[in-house]
């Protein structure tokens, strides 16, 4: 068993139960809820968005605006207080909601695998690298041993750990060679879809380099497609194809990163935008947004980013913001109403065009 | 919330005040929690005011049953050598056992906690040197010890029908005992979750406001170590009564006072077992067993709801 | 090691805009590596951590100084010296031109605690949860006996406002698992700012906040600076963090300072190739055109641990443009003018490397090979 090519892996069988022309990742309305003794948190509300075979797609928001709850569902590694309650998610046309627990073993790792933040809580402190990187072979795909511990080193090599450090203990390992040894053990089964989870978040600027750059050569290798889930706008700029934007359990914007990040139509993307630090650009620039997230046990009626909005109208307090699509953008805000070309409802004034707003 | 927040199913935050109705509710919850109470609940009234429910204690003098009969109307568990009532002795058992355990766990606690506290803070060779002799009183057997050091007590305290506070000396060797054979690992748990807090953020910022050692193990180790105390006192309570149960078994207890270990000794030197007279040794062996594990499972419980960070995933 | 400045000025720190409020000179921090009870009782060594090993530092008063590094590098080390709490293994430190070098006596350590204070990095925890916002920031007071009650009460009030947290008397009473993470970093600053500290270290006091969270506090803390004269050492790992906030900047690498000035040279006119390589792979949330790409100096490798330091520079394994003497002379930080100062062989005699976006200096050198 050797690494796949992209157009291998274009060629290869897909699941038996694969829909003929199904795009590879269609997640429809997705819906998940916590249930905490101090009420229901809705952390995902009705989100939807489509990966393609070897795009790479981005999630951003701040911390509770339920990416990695999203991330989460999609392989069901929810904690036991978490239900998905609506919606699909349909990997090569096949709904994985619908499945029962033990069929979703099949997927989970085989289709799709996950890089978690902090390698350390995923790696079992007590065994070589080489064994846990092996484990999900000889589980998941009935290879022998002897023959899932070669690939492991042949996966170690890919990722850019010597092959002799593969009998290393993961305290052993910097904190970059862990996040490696994480990546490859997501790679193991050789997936369509690796989500990474703040993969990067707790490393220094240049391990988070060198890991990103892993990720980009990854992609481009074995034809992978990619879902980084982050915080890190500036993560999403260099790796991403296409980004989505999330705010208290919903879609703000989604479009392609060339798109969304030099023209932001939606005013949370905008502030978000500007709340980053950019090294290259003038200094002392940095935006504020008052306010807080809402609580999502009880989110305001309505469009949730109003109470913080500089272009709140009073639809946006009542009526929730339908998705609209234009130059490739998606959006779900009321400057932009159903069947918009892009030309936002009122014009923002002078003011809020240097405060963040459209940029040239 | 973050998502990892949110996967902590956590008791609904309260203020302080509240705290401690805030832990019956979550002791009522749980089922082992539930029973445990109950029983505690039950023997502890018992234990409160035993002539309540069967009047004074009986004595030889007062004792109007038959000899050693097994239980018939008016005697529901039979009576002892001394024609006195099984049922009343087994009451008034409950109170000895149970002050004495409190007692001596009061000192356990007392002396673990401070050790277990400084030992951890301090660190370095003041640690070592402390670990030494924790680790020497844990490692002898604590019945051992108690056999050993029983009678050394004795000697140092006086004996007979001294008093001091009201309590009989002989209780107090007892106690003293059991205090001193029980500490260790109620130290070596508390220094471990010293350890743990000394290496937080809010220990190196009393430091950096200029707070001594003395402040901060008062003001932030403490409180942050009181739920595991008190965990570790309702176990510790547990083992404290089965320990002066043992102890009065072979003869090392207080005649005077008939704990239900002192019961099971006289029981045992009547000879009742071989005479068949189970009623003499049974009621007090099952309340010991029902205490000691209603305490095991409070004590289960309460490590549960005092430890909110445990989480369940599919 | 002393870095002596080569003719030409002082090592980064000339230029008088600002007199000296806090001076580092030759500081080191070394720690011994020991195992198990043993060498506890034995006193026996195995090894030595350099975690700060020989720098020289200048804050200037009203200044923010950002002290910028990855992990390993020694940043964190040295703001715990400055507040006292590691002690360094050798150099000294100047307050006011007054050595506070080693402190005898609690009262003159007090009285140094009530100039010089620090605001952690973790919101979360820096709080005991057992205690209420009004003991947090009260704490100061009570621990160095300033004060009666009333007057307590009031200055932890006034603090309270002073970080934005209005009602400051209904903040007071609250728990910490009442606030949300920019609440409570306020709450930290309150604790900092009740004693009337002249110098604040901030331990990447924003970098567990979100996004959106950390402008406003760092809003927060210039503003402070303006109304009080406060001087801050901000440490971080992000560099375009200190971009934002610093007036000047310091990298660190293994325990030693490679490259200071003023934060708009280091950053648009890096000297250092490690700064150059640092500042060209520091993300933006502006997408890469094609070119960019292929402009960042990624470097092989991570960060050697600090027992183990590289002979020579101890940049030189990874170094990009390294050359023989780097690997057996380690460079003192040379004065380039401008008020910046570099760490390396590069800037001998004041040479300035060329402005070009991630690009190896002109120097002539042979491309250096890295070791893993």
């Amino acid at each position: 068993m050797t690494v796949t090519t992209a157009a291998e892996r274009r060629a290869r069988a897909r699941p038996r139960l694969a829909v003929e022309g199904a795009p590879l990742l269609e997640v429809e309305n997705l819906t998940t809820h916590f249930r905490l003794d101090s009420g229901v948190v809705r952390a995902v509300d009705g989100v939807s968005f489509r990966l393609d075979e070897g795009e790479a797609l981005g999630i951003a928001g701040e911390s509770g605006c339920g990416k990695t709850t999203t991330a989460l569902s999609l392989i069901r590694l929810l904690p036991a207080n978490a239900r998905i309650v609506d919606g699909t998610v349909k990997l090569f046309g096949i709904d994985l909601v619908a499945k029962s627990d033990n069929a979703l073993r099949r997927y989970r790792w085989r289709e799709i695998s996950i890089v978690f933040q902090g390698a350390m809580n995923a790696l079992n402190p007590v065994h070589r690298l080489r064994e846990q990187i092996a484990e999900p072979l000889v589980q998941r795909l009935n290879v022998s041993p002897r023959e899932a511990r070669r690939r492991a080193g042949e996966l170690l090599e890919l990722v850019g750990i010597p092959k002799k450090r593969g009998s290393a203990y993961p305290h052993e390992l910097s904190g970059g060679m862990r996040q490696r040894a994480m990546i490859a053990m997501a790679l193991a089964c050789d997936p369509a879809i690796v989500i990474g989870d703040e993969p990067t978040t707790a490393l220094d600027v240049m391990v988070q380099a060198q890991i990103l750059e892993l990720l980009e050569d990854l992609r481009h290798k074995l034809g992978l497609s990619l879902i980084l889930i982050t915080h890190d706008l500036s993560v999403i700029a260099e790796t991403c194809d296409r980004v989505l934007i999330m705010y208290a359990g919903k879609v703000a914007e989604e479009g392609t990163v060339h798109e969304v990040f030099r023209r932001p139509r939606h005013p949370y993307t905008q502030k978000l935008l500007s709340a980053f630090p950019n090294i290259h650009a003038d200094r002392r620039t940095l935006d504020v947004i008052p306010g807080s997230p809402p609580d999502l046990r009880n989110p305001p009626p309505g469009c949730r980013f109003a109470p913080r909005c500089p272009f709140a109208m009073a639809v946006c307090t009542e009526v929730v913001p339908p998705e609209t699509t234009f130059d490739g953008v998606r959006v779900a805000c009321h400057l932009y109403p159903a069947g918009s070309d892009g030309a936002p409802v009122t014009v923002p004034t002078a003011d809020a065009i240097a405060a963040g707003g459209a940029r040239p | 919330m973050t998502a990892s927040e949110l996967s902590i199913v956590r008791p609904s935050g309260r203020t302080r005040g509240l705290r401690l109705l805030g832990v019956l509710r979550q002791l009522a919850r749980r089922p082992e929690g539930v029973v445990g109470v109950v029983i505690l609940a039950f023997f502890g009234s018992l234990a409160i005011a035993p002539e309540l429910f069967v009047g004074p204690l009986q004595t030889a003098v007062t004792a109007d049953g038959p000899r050693l009969s097994p239980p018939t109307d008016g005697f529901p568990l039979g009576t002892d050598e001394l024609r006195r009532n099984m049922v009343n002795l087994t009451v008034h058992g409950a109170r000895v056992s149970m002050a004495i355990g409190l007692l001596a766990t009061v000192i356990t606690v007392f002396i673990g906690a401070l050790i277990g506290i400084v030992s951890g803070f301090v660190g370095g060779r003041v640690d070592a040197f402390l670990m030494r002799i924790t680790d020497f009183f844990l490692v002898i057997p604590t019945f051992v010890l108690a056999l050993i050091l029983t009678p050394i007590i004795r000697e140092l305290v006086g004996s007979g029908s001294q008093q001091l506070f009201g309590i009989r000396m002989t209780l107090i060797v007892i106690v003293v005992v059991i205090g001193i054979t029980s500490w260790s690992s109620t130290a070596r748990i508390i220094r471990s979750q010293t350890l743990s807090l000394k290496e937080r953020a809010f220990v190196d910022r009393a430091r950096v406001i200029g707070a001594g050692s003395g402040h901060i193990m008062t003001n932030h180790i403490l409180p942050n170590v009181v739920n595991l105390i008190v965990a570790n006192t309702v176990l510790v309570f547990a083992g404290a009564v089965l320990t002066e149960t043992t102890l009065s078994f072979v003869g090392l207890g207080d005649p005077f006072q008939p704990s239900w270990g002192q019961i099971l000794e006289a029981a045992r030197s009547v000879g009742a077992p071989g005479l068949g007279a189970w009623w003499y040794f049974a009621p007090p062996g099952v309340c010991i067993v029902l205490v000691v594990f209603a305490f095991t499972l409070v004590g289960a419980a309460l490590d549960d709801i005092l430890n909110p960070r445990r989480r369940s995933r599919r | 090691m002393n870095d002596d400045a080569t003719p030409g000025g002082g090592s980064g720190d000339a230029g008088g805009s600002g007199d000296e409020i806090l001076r580092l000179e030759g500081l080191e921090v070394h720690f011994p590596i020991r195992f198990g009870f043993l060498d506890a009782i034995l006193r026996r060594v195995h090894g030595v951590v350099r975690a700060v090993d020989g720098i020289d530092l200048t804050l200037r008063r009203g200044e923010v100084l950002g002290l910028v590094g990855e992990s390993g590098s020694g940043k964190t080390t040295t703001g715990r010296v400055v507040v006292k709490l590691t002690k360094q293994t050798a150099g000294s430190i100047r307050l006011d031109s007054r050595d506070v070098t080693s402190l005898w006596g609690t009262r003159a350590l007090r009285a140094y605690r009530r100039r010089v204070q620090l605001i952690f990095q973790d919101p979360y925890e820096t709080l005991d949860p057992k205690h209420t916002i009004r003991q947090f920031v009260m704490e100061p007071l009570v621990v160095n006996g300033i004060g009666t009650k009333a007057e307590r009460e009031q200055r932890v009030l006034d603090a309270l406002d002073a970080a934005g947290l209005r009602p400051a008397a209904d903040f007071a009473a609250r728990y910490p698992h009442e606030l949300s993470g920019g609440q409570r970093q306020r709450v930290v600053i309150a604790g900092a700012l009740v004693l009337g500290p002249q110098i604040i270290v901030a331990d990447e006091p924003v970098s567990m906040l979100d996004v959106s969270i950390r402008t406003e506090l760092l809003r927060l803390m210039l503003d402070l600076r303006a109304e009080r004269g406060l001087t801050y050492l901000f440490i971080t790992h992000d560099l375009s963090l200190a971009w934002i906030i610093a007036d000047r900047i310091a990298v660190m690498y293994l325990g030693k300072i490679m490259e200071i000035g003023p934060a708009e040279r280091v950053i648009r006119s890096p000297q250092n190739p490690y700064t150059r390589a640092l500042v060209s792979v520091s993300p933006t949330p502006e997408p890469p055109s094609p070119g960019e790409r292929a402009k960042r100096t990624i470097l092989v490798g991570e960060t050697p641990d600090a027992a183990h330091i590289p002979a020579g520079c101890r940049f030189s394994p990874r170094c990009p443009s390294v050359f023989d003497r780097c690997r057996v002379e380690e460079p003192p930080l040379i004065d380039v003018g401008d008020g910046q100062a570099s760490a390396c062989w590069l800037a001998e005699g004041g040479r300035r490397l060329p402005v070009v976006d991630g690009a190896a200096p002109d120097a002539g050198p042979a491309p250096g090979s890295s070791t893993a």
